[in-house]
C-alpha cells in the first residue's frame, strides 16, 4: 500500500516508494505489468503509444499548410532539406534569404542534409531545388511526420525514459513501473507533441540533445555533457536559456571553492565545447573560410528582427499594452534593457546553482532560469515556452503532490498560451483531444469519473481504493494561496477558450482573444516563476540522502 | 495490490475514445460515401423507395434494421452537416469536414453497445473467473480490427458485435429467447451473421427445443414426444415477430423481391480484388504459380499441355491482365479448375454441418462458442466472395474460448496476428501505415502476454504439441518481416516503375502468408474441439 502524505513543500517522502501517480489511468494500464518479469514490456508499449499518440496528431493539419506564396515552419524545413542536399555548403547560409532562409544552427542543416538525401530517393520531386517550393503532397507529409517522430525516438524518449530510471534509482526509490509511469506523464506532455508533430519543428531534439547533457552532469561526465549541450545548441539556438546553469554548475564543480579546485575537469570541458563547436563548423570553413561564421552567427541571432513580433505571454508583450516601448525607446535601447532584465532574472538561480551545485536542485535551476528568459528575453516566440517546459515536467518525478498539482497547472497554462498559433494551424480537434488526454492520463480529471460513473464502472484497482487525496486535490495546490491562484487561472482560461470559441472578437481589437490569452498566460508563468525560485532557495541546503 | 480490484472498461473507453478522435482526419475509404449516401435516402426517401433508390452506386444493401438505424441516425443531423452535403442523393458524395465528423461520432457512440457487452461479459463472470474475462473484453475493446475497419476504414461493425456478444452472454445466462431474438434482430441488421447462424440454430434447437434423453430414439414417437413444443413455439413466434418488424413495412409496399436482390448479389466473383485469405487465394496463388512454370520452364508446359489445350491457353493468358493486374473484376483460372458458386457453397455447408453435429450430443456454452468459430471459420475460407473484413467474426467468438484451454492459444495467436496483418491492405495511404502496424503491433504484445498469463492449463496438457507452438511462434514472428518488406517495397514503387507493375503481387504476398496462418489455425482448433473433450466441460470449470 502506498503512504498517504502530508502535505508540505519538501522532500522527506522521497524515500517513500512510488509515485505520485498512483491513481491514475496510466497507473490502471500498466499495473497488469508490475511483476519483474515483465516490466521491461510496460516501458515499450509507453514508447509505443507515445509514438501512436504522435502519428494521430500527425494526421492532422501543420503551420502554413496550403497558405501560399510563404506557407509556414513546415515549408521551412521542407526548404531546407532542398536547399542542403542540392547546394554547396558555403551557399547554405546566403541562398535567397527573403524565401526561408536557413536562420538555425549548423547540426539543423545537417539533420535537413540528411533526411533531405533520404527522403530524395523515395520521391526526388520532394526536394527539386526551387521547383518544389511549397511543394505538398499526402506522401511527403508522412515522410515529414516520419522524420519528426523518428529525431524525437532517437533522442528525446530515450533521454526522458533514461532521465527517470536514474532519478528512481538514485533519489525516489521508484521501481521500473514507476519510472515508466512517470516517464509517460513527461512524454504525453501535450505542448512538444503538438508543436513538433502537429504545427511541426523539431524542437525534440534541441530538447533531447539538452536532456542528454543534464543526464551525463548527474552521471558525473562533464565532457559528455559539454559535448550534448554543445549539440543541443547547435541545433536550435533557443537551448541557450539552459547555458548559465550549464556553465555555472559545471563551474563550480571544477573550481569552487577555490581550494578544490579541478584543473582537469575544467580543461577537459573547454576542450569537449571547443571541439565540438570546431567540428561542426569546420566544413563551412574548409569549404569558405572564416566568413561563413559571421553569416552563420548573423543568421541565427536576428538582433535586428525587434524585441518581439507575434503576440507572446512574455513580460515585454504584456507590458507593451500600457507601455509602448516601440515607440518610446529605439531597438538598440529595447536590447540593452531586456538584456539587463534578463540578466537579473536569471540571476539568483545562477546563483543558487553555483553555491550548491546539487544534483536534485538542477530541474530546479534549469527551470528558474530559461523561465526567466522566456519571460524577459528579447525576440521570443511562443513556441519557446518549450524550453522552460522541459526542465518544469522533470518535476513531475517528485512525491510531493504540491509540487505536481504546480507542474500540471503550469504545463496546461503554457498549452493554452500557444492556442492562438494552433488555431491558426487548424490543429482545434488535436489541441482538445490532447489537452484532455495528457491530463486524464495522469490522473488529473479523476475527480470528474468519481463523480460520474456508477460503483461497478469505477476503474480499479486505483481509484476504488478508498483513497481521498488524488482524486480531489491533486488539480489545486493545497495552500490557498496557490489554490486559489491555480483555480482562478482554471476558470479564466475556460472562459476565455470558450469566448473565443463562440465570439468573433471586437472590429476595433481583433487581437483582443489573444492578448486576454496572453496576459492570463503571463501572471500565470510568472508567478510560477517566482514560486520556483522561491523553491530553490529553500531547497538549496536539502540533504537527500539523508531523509 | 490489495482490496478487490474493480474491472471496468471506464479507462480503456476513455483513452481509446481519444485516440479514435484523432483519427479523425485520417483516410476513409468509400465505405464512408455508402453510409453517408445511405443516411441520405432513409432521410430524404420516404420507405417504400429506399431499396429501389440508385442515384449512386453505393445502394442500400443491408437489411431492414439497418436502413431504420441509419434513418434514426438522419435524424440527427445537424444543420451545418446538412449544409455541408451529409443529406443529398447524389451520384458521388460531395462532403466535408463537418460531415466526416457527424458521421466518425456516430461510430464512435455506437461501439459503446459493443463496451455495455463487454462489460456486462465481465460483471457476470464467477468472481475468479474476472481477471480471465477483463483480459478478454479488453483484447475485444482495444481490438485493430475494429480500429482499422470502424475508425479508419468506416463501418459500425463494433455495435454489430456489441449485439452478437449480448446475443451470447443471454446464451450463457440461459435466456435462451432472449438470445434468439438478438440473434434475429443482429441477422435483420447485417445478414453477413448468417455465417454462424448454423451454430445458433442447432444450438437454440437442442438446448431449448428437444428434450433428448436415452430413449429419444427409440421409436418415432419417443422421438416426437421429446420435442418441446411450446418452446419451440415461443422460439419460433419470437424470431418472427423479429423479422416482421424489419420486412412487414417492406412486405406491404411490394419491394421484398428488390430488398432481397439488393442483400444477395450472385453478380460477384469467387474472390475480391485483394484476395481475403483463405482456401481460394491459395488456389489462385497455386494457379498463378503454374502459368508462370508453364511459361518460364520447359519441362513444366509439356506435362501442363497434356491436361489442357495450349492454344486456347496462350490467347486466353494474352487476352486477360486485368486479373493478374489485380483490378476489381472476376479472377480467371488459367490452369486449375474453375470453381462455381455451387462448390463453394458445398464445403462451406460440409464443414459448418461438422461443425454443428458435436453440438447436438454435447450442447454446452463453450461448445457452442466452438461451433460459431468453426461455423465461420468454414464460411470465411470456403465461401463465395469473402471479405478480408470478416475474419473479425471468427476472431471474436474464438476469443472467448481462447483462454479456456492453454492449447487453444497458439490457433488463437496465430488466427488473430494472420487475421489483423491481413486487414492491412485496406487502408493503402502512407499517414496510417505505421498508425495500423504499431497499433497492431503493441495490441499483439500485450494480449499475447496477457492471454498466457490468465490462460487455463489443459488437463491433457502431456498431449500439448510443443513443435506446433514453436511452428507457430515462427510463422508469427515471419509477419514482422512480411510487412516490413511490404511496406518498404511501396516506398520504393515511387521511384520503380517495375514496383509499380507489382502491386498485385505484394496484395498477394498478404493473403497467401495469411492464409497459411488462418487455415493452420482452423486446423488447431478443429483438432481440439473434435477430438478432445476440453470444450464440452462448462464455463465453470477449472483445471
Amino acid at each position: 500500500m502506498p503512504h498517504r502524505r502530508t502535505p508540505s513543500n519538501n522532500l522527506l517522502y522521497a524515500k517513500v516508494p512510488g509515485t505520485s501517480f498512483e491513481n491514475s489511468p496510466v497507473f490502471d494500464f500498466l499495473s497488469p505489468f508490475g511483476p519483474a518479469p515483465n516490466q521491461w514490456v510496460a516501458r515499450y508499449i509507453i514508447i509505443i503509444f507515445a509514438i501512436l499518440i504522435r502519428l494521430a496528431v500527425g494526421l492532422g493539419s501543420y503551420s502554413g499548410f496550403n497558405t501560399p506564396p510563404m506557407f509556414g515552419d513546415f515549408e521551412a524545413q521542407r526548404h531546407w532539406m532542398e536547399i542542403t542536399q542540392h547546394l554547396s555548403i558555403d551557399k547554405w547560409y546566403f541562398y535567397d534569404l527573403q524565401y526561408w532562409g536557413l536562420d538555425y544552427p549548423p547540426l539543423t542543416a545537417f539533420h535537413s542534409y540528411f533526411f533531405g538525401k533520404l527522403g530524395s530517393f523515395i520521391n526526388p520531386a520532394w526536394f527539386a531545388l526551387d521547383v518544389s517550393r511549397g511543394f505538398e503532397s499526402v506522401d511527403l507529409k508522412s515522410y515529414m511526420r516520419a522524420t519528426a517522430i523518428l529525431s524525437e525516438l532517437l533522442c528525446f524518449i530515450p533521454a526522458v525514459i533514461w532521465y527517470c530510471r536514474w532519478m528512481g534509482l538514485n533519489y525516489f526509490n521508484q521501481n521500473a513501473i514507476e519510472q515508466t509511469i512517470i516517464a509517460s506523464a513527461i512524454l504525453f506532455n501535450p505542448s512538444l507533441i503538438i508543436i513538433d508533430h502537429g504545427h511541426f519543428q523539431y524542437n525534440s531534439v534541441m530538447l533531447g540533445f539538452a536532456l542528454l547533457s543534464i543526464l551525463n552532469l548527474l552521471y558525473d561526465n562533464f565532457a559528455l555533457s559539454a559535448i550534448f549541450f554543445v549539440l543541443s545548441i547547435s541545433f536550435k539556438q533557443m537551448a541557450l536559456y539552459y547555458s548559465p546553469i550549464m556553465f555555472f554548475y559545471m563551474l563550480s564543480l571544477s573550481c569552487w571553492p577555490l581550494k578544490n579546485f579541478n584543473l582537469l575537469r575544467l580543461a577537459t570541458i573547454s576542450i569537449a565545447v571547443v571541439l565540438t563547436f570546431a567540428t561542426l563548423l569546420l566544413p563551412f570553413v574548409l569549404v569558405d573560410g572564416m566568413s561563413q561564421i559571421g553569416q552563420i552567427l548573423f543568421r541565427v541571432f536576428p538582433f535586428s528582427r525587434g524585441l518581439f513580433e507575434d503576440k507572446v505571454a512574455n513580460f515585454w508583450c504584456t507590458t507593451n499594452i500600457l507601455v509602448k516601448y516601440k515607440q518610446l525607446f529605439t531597438d538598440k535601447t529595447l536590447t540593452r534593457i531586456s538584456l539587463v532584465a534578463t540578466l537579473v532574472a536569471i540571476s539568483p538561480s545562477c546563483f543558487i546553482i553555483f553555491t550548491h551545485p546539487k544534483k536534485v536542485l538542477l530541474p530546479w535551476a534549469f527551470a528558474a532560469c530559461s523561465w526567466a528568459f522566456y519571460l524577459f528575453s528579447f525576440q521570443v516566440h511562443e513556441k519557446s515556452v518549450l524550453v522552460p517546459l522541459m526542465p518544469t515536467t522533470l518535476l513531475l518525478v517528485e512525491k510531493d503532490l504540491d509540487i505536481i498539482s504546480m507542474v500540471c497547472w503550469i504545463s496546461n497554462i503554457a498549452f493554452f498560451s500557444m492556442w492562438p498559433l494552433l488555431k491558426r494551424d487548424g490543429l482545434a480537434l488535436e489541441y482538445f483531444v490532447l489537452g484532455v488526454l495528457s491530463n486524464w492520463l495522469i490522473g488529473n480529471l479523476n475527480w470528474i469519473s468519481k463523480w460520474l460513473l456508477p460503483s461497478f464502472l469505477i476503474p480499479g484497482p486505483t481509484l476504488s481504493k478508498k483513497v481521498p487525496k488524488r482524486e480531489t486535490k491533486t488539480v489545486v495546490h493545497t495552500h490557498w494561496f496557490w489554490g486559489s491562484v491555480t483555480f482562478v487561472s482554471y476558470l479564466g482560461a475556460t472562459v476565455i477558450q470558450l469566448v473565443d470559441w463562440l465570439y468573433v472578437p471586437p472590429a476595433k481589437y481583433p487581437d483582443l482573444w489573444v492578448i486576454l490569452n496572453t496576459t492570463l498566460s503571463f501572471a500565470c508563468f510568472g508567478l510560477f516563476w517566482l514560486w520556483i525560485n522561491y523553491n530553490l532557495y529553500i531547497l538549496r541546503d536539502f540533504k537527500l540522502k539523508d531523509a | 495490490m490489495s482490496g478487490k480490484r474493480n474491472f471496468s472498461l471506464w479507462n480503456i473507453w476513455v483513452a481509446s475514445t481519444l485516440l479514435k478522435v484523432l483519427l479523425y482526419p485520417a483516410y476513409h475509404s468509400t465505405d464512408f460515401d455508402v453510409h453517408r449516401n445511405w443516411l441520405a435516402i432513409t432521410n430524404k426517401l420516404p420507405l417504400k423507395e429506399w431499396y429501389l433508390e440508385n442515384t449512386s452506386q453505393w445502394t442500400l444493401d443491408y437489411p431492414p434494421f439497418f436502413a431504420y438505424f441509419e434513418w434514426l441516425l438522419s435524424q440527427f443531423v445537424p444543420a451545418s452537416v446538412a449544409d455541408d452535403g451529409c443529406l443529398d442523393i447524389t451520384d458521388v458524395g460531395n462532403y466535408g469536414w463537418p460531415t466526416v465528423v457527424f458521421q466518425r461520432s456516430t461510430v464512435i457512440l455506437s461501439e459503446i453497445v459493443l463496451f455495455l457487452a463487454l462489460q456486462k461479459y465481465i460483471n457476470i463472470s464467477a468472481d475468479k473467473e474476472k481477471a480471465r474475462s477483463f483480459v478478454v473484453a479488453s483484447s475485444i475493446a482495444l481490438s485493430p480490427g475494429l480500429l482499422i475497419v470502424d475508425h479508419i476504414h468506416f463501418q459500425y461493425n463494433g455495435m454489430m458485435f456489441g449485439i452478437l456478444i449480448f446475443s451470447l452472454l443471454a446464451a450463457k445466462q440461459g435466456k435462451y429467447l432472449q438470445c434468439g431474438a438478438l440473434f434475429s434482430v443482429l441477422l435483420c441488421f447485417k445478414h453477413i451473421f448468417l455465417y454462424i447462424a448454423p451454430a445458433y440454430f442447432v444450438f437454440l434447437l437442442r438446448v431449448y427445443c428437444l428434450d433428448i434423453h436415452e430413449n429419444s430414439f427409440k421409436t418415432p414417437r419417443s422421438l416426437l414426444k421429446s420435442v418441446r413444443w411450446s418452446n419451440l413455439f415461443k422460439l419460433a413466434s419470437t424470431v418472427m415477430t423479429v423479422f416482421v418488424i424489419a420486412f412487414a413495412p417492406f412486405a406491404y409496399y411490394g419491394v421484398i423481391p428488390n430488398l432481397i436482390a439488393r442483400l444477395f448479389p450472385f453478380s460477384r466473383g469467387l474472390t475480391h480484388a485483394y484476395w481475403a485469405p483463405n482456401i481460394w487465394a491459395l488456389y489462385s496463388f497455386l494457379d498463378r504459380v503454374l502459368v508462370q512454370f508453364y511459361l518460364h520452364v520447359p519441362g513444366i508446359s509439356s506435362i501442363i499441355s497434356r491436361y489442357i489445350e495450349s492454344e486456347s491457353l496462350i490467347s486466353r493468358l494474352k487476352n486477360s491482365t486485368a486479373s493478374t493486374k489485380g483490378l476489381v473484376g472476376d479472377v480467371e483460372f488459367f490452369i486449375v479448375p474453375t470453381i462455381t458458386p455451387k462448390m463453394s457453397f458445398i464445403l462451406t455447408l460440409f464443414y459448418q454441418i461438422l461443425a454443428v453435429l458435436p453440438l447436438l450430443l454435447f450442447p454446452t456454452f463453450k461448445k457452442f462458442l466452438g461451433s460459431i468459430t468453426l461455423c465461420a471459420f468454414a464460411s470465411f475460407l470456403f465461401g463465395w466472395h469473402v471479405h478480408e473484413k470478416a475474419i473479425m467474426l471468427v476472431i471474436i467468438p474464438f476469443s472467448f474460448i481462447a483462454v479456456s484451454d492453454r492449447r487453444l492459444l497458439y490457433p488463437f495467436h496465430t488466427l488473430v496476428n494472420a487475421g489483423y496483418v491481413s486487414l492491412f491492405p485496406l487502408l493503402f495511404k502512407s499517414p496510417e501505415w505505421l498508425v495500423k502496424v504499431l497499433y497492431t503491433l503493441v495490441w499483439c504484445i500485450i494480449y499475447f502476454l496477457s492471454f498466457n498469463e490468465v490462460s487455463k492449463l489443459s488437463k491433457s496438457l502431456s498431449r500439448r504439441v510443443f513443435y506446433m507452438d514453436r511452428t507457430n511462434l515462427i510463422y508469427i514472428l515471419g509477419l514482422i518481416p512480411l510487412t516490413l518488406s511490404i511496406g518498404v517495397l511501396d516506398v520504393l514503387s515511387e521511384n520503380f516503375e517495375l514496383l509499380k507493375r507489382l502491386e498485385f503481387l505484394r496484395l498477394m504476398m498478404y493473403s497467401v502468408y495469411c492464409a497459411l496462418g488462418i487455415i493452420g489455425s482452423w486446423n488447431g482448433l478443429s483438432w481440439i474441439y473434435f477430438l478432445d473433450d476440453t470444450l464440452n466441460g462448462d464455463s465453470t470449470q477449472v483445471a
